[in-house]
């Protein structure tokens, strides 16, 4: 138990994916404009993140490692990734038309979201070796991307008020906030084992 | 290894089948109702994407089409018989519509301008503009051909230091209009296969005109006593009004008349007054000469 708790933090908090490990910063500066469009967004990555992580595992440990396939990695995670990501458009045009229409191109694009491939991989370079691992892992490491993109689109909403310099305005000062806000993040650093 | 090779086609097939059965599965079961006149309407759309019409693309005009907030005659590519196919799909009287094409409010070739500077910026329009000096007017075109390079359908080429338009080619996307610095191109609904255009953007007084271009309009009024109706005199120089030109008036008298050559025919290229029209598509252009290489040598 101890070990799952000590997982979840590390993901979500410790190692986020977006502030330390600088994975799915396209979304996250793409989609951080308004706040209920981010946790929609956030919401999706985690969705995506946690059954992609999940058949991912499943079909490394039942599939490519029995057959001794293990290279095949990448291709088979992109590809269930793709598979994913389309299930979660069709469920979420079915039942949440206005978050939709608002994803507008960046649903598809969570396909390419290097945070999920990454989430996919770490489950593997980080060494869980049981299904429920795999599983708290991708969730939190969703839930900290969440957290970022939440975070960053609380902060661009009052950015809107602020009196930027005119060449910071836009793009520039964005990254400024992502560059201080994942500094902020340093302070967690070593704490729990973060694997 | 070729074990290896099979078995890796064999897993990455059998998964592709799981995957493309579940999501078919997924796709039956999840299926959104679309409003079918919205497909319709994609079908009928050229699918240039274009955006032509104020919207980003073929299919977000025709969702706006579909709902009804947007007319049906906003497609210039398409033009009058797409309007009329989207009208029948909506129910909906499409109106008269003409294909808005764009024309050039200037009509001097390099060496009919005068004052030439010496001028050895960036070759382009706009960084031309912003600095100046290159020709007497600081109305015409600058003839660097940033509309040309601007056009993706190769509708425009640079003949004399002049953009020339093939209206063969030319879907009227008013890609041009947004890429002039000087903006002299407009886009104007073209009611006949030639539209007669004032061929000058110059708002000075005739004689500062006279001093910079051989060609421009001096607003001397001649065509506005003429035609009256369609002629106007807006600051030294000549407007058509082409909410009155219906396309079956002749303006040759007019054009005939016109002591500077100031107005000039857009169009289509037709036999008998081939010689009248500086804008259109001729031979030449259609040979795709190859392009005058703007620079230096031209402006003497």
């Amino acid at each position: 138990m101890t070990d799952l708790i000590l997982i979840a933090i590390s993901a979500a908090i410790v190692n986020n994916v977006v502030l330390t490990y600088f994975l799915g910063v396209c979304p996250f500066l793409g989609v951080s404009r308004r706040l209920d469009m981010a946790f929609g967004m956030g919401t999706a990555v985690t969705f995506v993140v946690t059954i992609a992580g999940t058949l991912t595992f499943i079909t490394h440990c039942y599939v490519l490692l029995p057959l001794d396939l293990a290279f095949l990695q990448y291709i088979v995670f992109i590809f269930v990734i793709a598979g994913t990501v389309q299930l979660v458009e069709m469920v979420v045009r079915k039942f949440q038309p206005a978050l939709y229409e608002a994803f507008g191109v960046f649903l598809p694009m969570i396909t390419t979201n290097c945070a999920i491939l990454g989430t996919c991989l770490f489950v593997w370079l980080k060494g869980y070796d049981t299904l429920l691992k795999a599983v708290v892992f991708s969730f939190f490491n969703g839930v900290g991307f969440t957290l970022a993109i939440v975070i960053m689109a609380g902060l661009r909403e009052d950015l809107t008020f602020a009196d930027v310099p005119k060449p910071l305005r836009g793009a520039p000062i964005t990254l400024f906030v992502a560059a201080i806000l994942a500094m902020a993040f340093m302070g967690f650093a070593g704490i729990g084992t973060a694997q | 290894m070729l074990t290896t090779i099979l078995t890796s086609a064999a897993v990455m097939l059998v998964l592709g089948v799981i995957f493309s059965v579940l999501l078919i599965e997924a796709n039956r079961r999840l299926a959104v109702e679309v409003d079918p006149r919205e497909a319709e309407v994609t079908v009928a759309l050229p699918g240039a994407n274009c955006g032509g019409c104020g919207f980003a693309s073929c299919s977000a005009y025709a969702k706006a089409v579909a709902t009804g907030r947007a007319d049906v005659n906003r497609c210039s590519v398409g033009g009058p018989p797409v309007a009329e196919r989207l009208a029948a799909l909506m129910g909906v009287a499409a109106g008269v519509t003409f294909p808005f094409r764009p024309v050039i409010h200037c009509s001097a070739t390099a060496d009919q301008r005068l004052q030439h500077g010496d001028y050895r910026g960036e070759a382009t329009c706009s960084a031309a503009h912003v600095t100046g000096g290159v020709q007497g007017c600081t109305y015409g075109c600058l003839g660097f051909g940033d509309c040309v390079g601007s056009c993706e359908y190769d509708a425009m080429v640079l003949v004399d230091g002049l953009p020339r338009i093939d209206y063969e080619q030319c879907v009227g996307c008013g890609v041009c209009v947004r890429a002039c610095p000087r903006r002299i191109i407009e886009q104007i609904p073209f009611k006949a296969e030639q539209m007669l255009v004032v061929g000058c953007a110059n708002h000075d007084p005739g004689k500062v005109v006279r001093s910079v271009c051989r060609v421009g309009c001096i607003g001397c009024s001649l065509c506005a006593r003429t035609e009256p109706q369609l002629f106007s005199i807006e600051d030294n120089l000549a407007v058509i009004d082409y909410d009155h030109v219906t396309g079956h008036e002749d303006l040759h008298a007019v054009h005939a008349k016109c002591p500077m050559e100031s107005l000039v025919y857009f169009g289509k290229p037709e036999s008998h007054h081939e010689e009248q029209l500086v804008g259109v598509a001729t031979s030449e252009i259609a040979d795709r000469p190859a392009p005058v290489e703007h620079g230096l040598d031209w402006r003497g």
